[in-house]
């Protein structure tokens, strides 16, 4: 039978039956073909990354209306993070660690969303690290800064 | 009358029995069908989930035991280009060890030195294979990757970014863990000033 259907026909007389049997041989050899290539080529960890650019220089062009908004920066030491938007100065915020020893991030925040009330064009920031800084708890910092509407994350040593 | 040979000879009864394979309601069949249609069901679901997890972008890092990568949110894909692997104890330059991290810690410099020269090479390499293929698009655009251990402290991490951005490499990329499922909407950057 064309197209490899078996369609239950014996010989020429007596009415044909209606029902069609499909031949899953094939169907089933290209499901494990499928399946072989896919758990080869399966990724089962999903990894992303975190754009660093030069020191001093943005990958994206600095608009104007950046230009208008004070610098703003966040030192990170091991016991407090310190907010600072130009000339103003927030309160620190202790540094507190929850489960798997990770820094919590809700009072940071709480920080930005106000700073973001006062400077909603505000988009860069500057990170300045101590030295004992773990680095997954900078990068929790810039995924937080990215989160509340500061794409533009500068990474450097705190100075002292 | 029939001559029969001597020995046992069981009774009428018995002769008809099960036992020796008369009785029942006749032979079963050698052959049994196999049911495909849960075989199907099942190749079916595993894969459209191994079609789920396809990534057409192939495995850029190699995920080692000693390198725990930390986790964000706010990430975009990786993509192919140079790794620098940071774990506890060594600094490796797509497969060759470049330092020590204990020795690293001690010293007071800001560069290293190997870890330049590495990067040097790599990018000459690059530029020279490009410019034999006469390839002016894929001109060098200094992206790396730092795929470092969550544990590494920042005192080594601002050497490795120094000396990234020293050799040329200016586009520095961390690697983290994606959660959350969906990755940010538009490409985000972070500037380094080690």
């Amino acid at each position: 039978m064309a197209g490899g259907m078996d369609l239950g026909t014996g010989g020429k007389g007596g009415k044909k039956p209606l029902d069609v049997s499909i031949n899953l041989v094939p169907f089933i050899d290209l499901m494990a073909v499928t399946i072989a290539f896919l758990i080869m080529t399966a990724v089962w960890t999903q990894i992303g990354r975190l754009q660093v650019a030069n020191s001093g220089q943005s990958a994206e062009p600095a608009s104007p209306t950046e230009d208008k908004t004070p610098p703003i920066a966040l030192l990170i030491t091991e016991k407090e993070l310190r907010l600072s938007a130009g000339t103003q100065n927030f309160d620190p915020i202790p540094v507190t660690r929850g489960a798997n020893n990770k820094i919590e991030l809700e009072k940071l925040r709480d920080k930005f969303k106000e700073l973001k009330s006062q400077l909603p064009d505000a988009s860069a920031i500057t990170l300045q690290a101590e030295d004992g800084i773990r680095y997954e708890d900078l990068v929790r910092i810039i995924d937080e800064c990215k989160g509340d509407g500061l794409p533009n994350v500068s990474v450097a040593a705190a100075m002292g | 009358m029939a001559i029969e040979i001597p020995g046992k000879r069981w009774g009428k009864r018995l002769q008809h029995s099960k036992v020796f394979g008369h009785g029942g309601h006749g032979k079963k069949q050698i052959y049994a069908d196999l049911l495909i249609t849960p075989l199907v069901d099942m190749f079916v679901i595993i894969v459209l989930f191994l079609i789920a997890n396809f990534s057409a972008t192939g495995e850029v890092l190699m995920m080692t035991r000693d390198v725990q990568l930390p986790e964000a949110f706010n990430s975009t894909e990786i993509e192919m280009a140079p790794v620098v692997m940071v774990s506890n104890t060594d600094i490796i330059v797509s497969g060759n060890a470049i330092g020590r991290v204990e020795d690293l810690t001690r010293d007071e410099y800001l560069n290293i030195p190997a870890l330049e020269e590495k990067l040097r090479q790599m990018k000459k390499q690059y530029e020279d294979l490009h410019a034999l293929a006469k390839d002016t698009e894929g001109s060098f655009k200094g992206d790396v990757n730092i795929q470092a251990n969550k544990d590494v402290q920042f005192k080594v991490m601002k050497r490795i970014l120094y000396s990234c951005a020293t050799a040329g490499y200016s586009n520095i990329n961390f690697a983290v863990l994606q959660k959350g499922g969906d990755t940010a909407a538009a490409p985000s950057t972070a500037t380094g000033s080690p």
